[in-house]
């Protein structure tokens, strides 16, 4: 009887505040996105799709969708194609200068994504670092358009998620037993299958986990993709606070969870063909 | 290259480090089809010799060849052997059918000749049709026999296990123990073993090498190691040892009286002039028991252990403790009671004299 | 495989320099004299932080930002602290089930949370910063969770069966045994919930209103309408060394290992 009393005391609070302030809002916006919209209230009457089907029959919907993909393609092949050889290097250090390296890539993750975007535009922006030093060297006489399209937008998300792929891949590679490796050499493997056929499958759970957060993170990125992409680079995040600001809540709350269903079926993609479960558990 | 010439052989074999010597200096040949031992304690440097002879360590001085080929430069990938690693290193993410392939892989082997040399080692570890499961999904002596498979499907010149059977416990140990002796003497494979089992090592091999800080203290067939150990360490090392100090009292040829504490023992073999101090090894189980009189050495009985097949004697004599094993041959009690009085005495051949140890 | 090496040395050479140039920028330009950002700044200077005090707006979001995180990180603590007790020694679907659902808004979408939690404030008249502060507290509860869920899973659960043993019950076998086993744990995982919500743009975004504004939305929004005024660098920068002093602060009480671990 104690026991259980006890028991509840601890989980109470932790589970209401997730019950009320989580579950909560997320099935009441759910409830809200199937209804109408309406002038005075929050919503209308309901329930309807017809928020759904307006999203995905609008060509401007399905191409803001499709860059939303697009953009999100290339951060994450990027991502990977950087952060992999870096995460190689980090997980290779002693111990003592991986901890040091490990934090000079969690420092900047600390920092507020407002204040690194504001980074790249002080660095990419009519006034910034590089058009100031081409002029003042002589290169250029008018400053170039380095931001508001959808490179900036690639080169900013990726500099600010980098760290999330590094230090996922980094941790399974410095866990990974190095006995497979040589295991795999003493079966006559050189060090580029020992990497293919060993080291890189063994490594999925650290890449599938970098690339699930690199994108959830991109999908939701809406202070940096609006400060370097600007008007004409807008990002399906981008139309949901639009929708907020023009007060068409059902609408934002449709396009929200179009949002999360995309966020769901590419988690399901990025799982089913790295597979990392397949390597979990002692060999 | 002659038939009988070594499979594997180590020429001032050394490496460091840092300040610390693992392995100094250390040469060694291992005849072709002989299952050969590096035994010692942890920290001897058997394991650093075995990675020597993989090539996953590099000597700091000294040469290794495998089957007279100069290999010290050379990088594991290319070196004619596989190995059985302790934790058995099964590549999680693939079948027990893709590890056994793995090493045939890498060789270029084509795909059918793959799978049927797949098949055949598998047979031979007694795992058929355990190709498709994963190493999670076995028990950890299923997991050690994949390990083996693994490792002799690519016939390597030499086969290194590192404490292979370390994971498994007592009963498996010794079924696999009998049955990795057989596989070895059916394929005709050089293996090397690194064990810090003496029992395993003594059961397992047809030469052993008792090793110590870096260097081989002795180096020979099992039971020469264990009847004539060079050292006391040796002595003691494997199974258990007496230890007597004494004096040449007198000699007759190769054979010498030594004057020990408690009493005069005859030495069958001992080098060294009359007056030289000697330390005497006696095995436990070659001490006799008999009633105090002309013969052996005085003590009392302190203990008496009965473990089942022996009985387990502690004596205490005028030279210190004394360890006596009796084969019970015979229904009924044991012929001493504690506090009896007894002389110990033994064959001359059983007295070893070694050298003792380094340290104090 | 030498070139192996050397790929892995120049992708790190410039991930760092990707990573952590747009951050120098921004600490350099608050320092600058001038009006707009030259590279390199003829001098230093300080004139971008008294600018910084000066205004209402700034002053008013850094000290709302400081009082949030501070107030988030405390509940989301003391929350994360609960469930990871009653969890972490539980097993079967049940306990996997709240698991997940407690570190769920690690990887949800926020922004999705911060429209949510608007609509639902927007329903039941919630005010803007008590709204705040509990969104924060859902931000920041599952670093807190997973931080002291890592702690207690490696207590040797014997510590606490002695605890009880020795006749003190439940609540004195946490006083007296668990939580000071366990406390740096708890302090990192605050650590973290301070530092998310310093930063926090997503939920903030929805959240905040007129006179109650966090100091990431009011640099967001003066980068927007204002342009890109050198008092945002100052801002920026302050932002940053606030993070600095409390890792460092956190470092001195538990140990850089512990820090990055808990992640």
């Amino acid at each position: 009887m104690r026991r259980t009393l006890w028991a509840a005391a601890l989980l109470g609070p932790p589970l209401a505040v997730s019950l009320v302030l989580f579950v909560g809002p997320l099935v009441y916006l759910f409830h809200v996105s199937l209804h109408e919209a309406s002038q005075s209230e929050l919503y209308g009457p309901g329930p309807t799709l017809a928020n759904y089907a307006a999203i995905l029959a609008d060509p401007f919907y399905l191409t803001i969708i499709k860059r939303t993909l697009g953009t999100a393609a290339w951060i994450l092949g990027l991502a990977l194609l950087v952060g992999y050889p870096v995460a190689y290097f980090v997980a290779l250090l002693p111990p003592r200068r991986r901890a040091l390296v490990t934090l000079a890539l969690l420092f900047p993750l600390m920092v507020s994504n407002v204040v690194r975007a504001y980074g790249w535009v002080a660095i990419l922006g009519r006034r910034g670092v590089i058009n100031t030093s081409l002029r003042d060297l002589g290169v250029i006489d008018a400053p170039l358009d380095l931001l508001f399209n959808q490179e900036a937008v690639v080169v900013g998300l990726l500099t600010i998620l980098l760290p999330y792929m590094v230090i996922s891949i980094a941790n399974t590679l410095a866990a990974l037993d190095r006995r497979y490796e040589e295991a795999a050499q003493a079966l006559g493997a050189g060090p580029l299958r020992t990497f293919l056929h060993v080291t890189l499958p063994l490594s999925t759970p650290g890449v599938a986990s970098g690339l699930l957060l690199v994108f959830l993170l991109t999908l939701s990125a809406y202070v940096t993709i609006t400060l370097l992409g600007g008007p004409r680079s807008k990002l399906l995040v981008s139309l949901i606070f639009d929708s907020v600001v023009s007060f068409q809540w059902p609408l934002a709350a449709a396009l929200a969870f179009t949002l999360l269903a995309i966020a769901l079926a590419l988690t399901g993609l990025i799982l089913l063909v790295l597979r990392p479960q397949r390597v979990q558990g002692r060999g | 290259m002659s038939a009988d010439a070594p499979d594997v052989r180590l020429e001032k074999a050394r490496k460091t480090f840092g300040a610390v010597v693992a392995v100094d200096d250390i040469d060694l040949a291992i005849g072709r089809g002989t299952i050969f031992s590096l035994l010692g304690p942890s920290g001897c440097g058997k394991t650093t010799t075995l990675r020597l002879i993989a090539g996953f360590e590099q000597p700091t001085s000294g040469e290794v060849f495998i089957r007279g080929r100069r290999v010290t430069d050379v990088p594991p990938y290319k070196r004619d052997f596989s190995m059985v690693f302790q934790s058995y290193a099964l590549f999680p993410h693939l079948s027990v059918a893709d590890n056994v392939a793995f090493g045939l892989r890498m060789r270029r082997v084509g795909r059918a000749d793959r799978a049927a040399a797949v098949k055949e080692a598998l047979a031979l570890v007694k795992l058929d049709g355990f190709a498709d499961r994963f190493p999670r999904q076995l028990s950890g002596g299923q997991q050690q026999r994949v390990a083996l498979a693994r490792a002799i499907v690519v016939k390597p010149a030499v086969l290194l296990l590192d404490e292979p059977l370390g994971a498994l416990d007592k009963m498996l140990r010794e079924e696999m123990q009998v049955e990795l002796r057989e596989l070895q003497q059916r394929l005709g494979i050089t293996a090397v073993f690194v064990t810090h089992d003496q029992e395993e090592a003594l059961t397992l091999s047809d030469r052993v090498a008792v090793m110590r800080d870096g260097v081989i203290e002795q180096e020979g067939a099992p039971r020469a190691i264990y009847e004539k150990p060079l050292t006391e360490f040796v002595a003691g090392f494997l199974g258990a040892s007496n230890f007597f100090d004494g004096r040449i009292a007198a000699r007759d040829g190769a054979a010498a009286v030594v004057e020990t504490k408690g009493g005069a023992v005859r030495v069958a073999h001992a080098a060294g002039a009359v007056g030289d101090q000697v330390r005497l090894a006696v095995r436990p189980e070659r001490v006799r028991l008999l009633r105090p009189g002309s013969e052996g050495i005085v003590a009392q009985v302190r203990d008496i252990v009965y473990r089942g097949s022996v009985t387990h004697y502690y004596l205490d004599g005028a030279g210190g403790a004394i360890l006596a094993y009796s084969q019970n041959a015979s229904p009924g009690a044991s012929a001493w009671a504690v506090g009896d009085a007894v002389a110990c005495a033994w064959d001359a051949e059983s007295g070893v004299v070694v050298t003792p140890d380094r340290r104090p | 495989m030498r070139w192996g090496a050397w790929i892995r040395g120049l992708a790190t050479a410039l991930a760092f320099a990707v990573i952590l140039c747009p951050i120098l920028v921004v600490v350099l330009a608050a320092f600058s004299p001038t009006d707009y950002f030259v590279f390199p700044p003829p001098s230093l200077s300080l004139r971008w932080f008294a600018e910084f005090f000066r205004l209402d707006n700034m002053r008013n979001a850094f000290l709302l930002s400081l009082e949030l995180a501070l107030s988030s990180a405390c509940i989301a603590a003391t929350l994360g602290t609960f469930a990871a007790l009653h969890l972490a020694r539980r097993k079967g679907w049940v306990a996997a089930v709240l698991q997940a659902l407690f570190l769920a808004p690690l990887v949800f979408p926020t922004i999705i949370l911060g429209l949510a939690l608007l609509l639902l404030y927007k329903s039941v008249g919630m005010p803007p910063l008590p709204g705040l502060i509990l969104a924060h507290c859902v931000v920041g509860m599952p670093y807190c969770f997973r931080t002291v869920l890592g702690s207690v899973q490696s207590l040797d659960p014997a510590l606490e069966e002695a605890g009880q043993s020795l006749g003190a019950g439940p609540l004195r076998t946490l006083f007296l045994v668990t939580l000071p086993l366990v406390w740096p744990g708890v302090l990192s995982g605050w650590l973290f919930a301070f530092i998310v919500s310093f930063g926090e743009l997503n939920t903030a975004l929805f959240l905040t209103g007129p006179g109650v504004t966090t100091l990431p939305i009011e640099i967001f929004s003066y980068l927007q309408f204002q342009g890109s005024q050198l008092v945002i660098a100052a801002a920026s920068t302050l932002q940053i060394a606030l993070i600095i002093l409390m890792v460092a602060g956190i470092e001195r009480v538990v140990g850089l290992g512990r820090i990055i671990r808990s992640r």
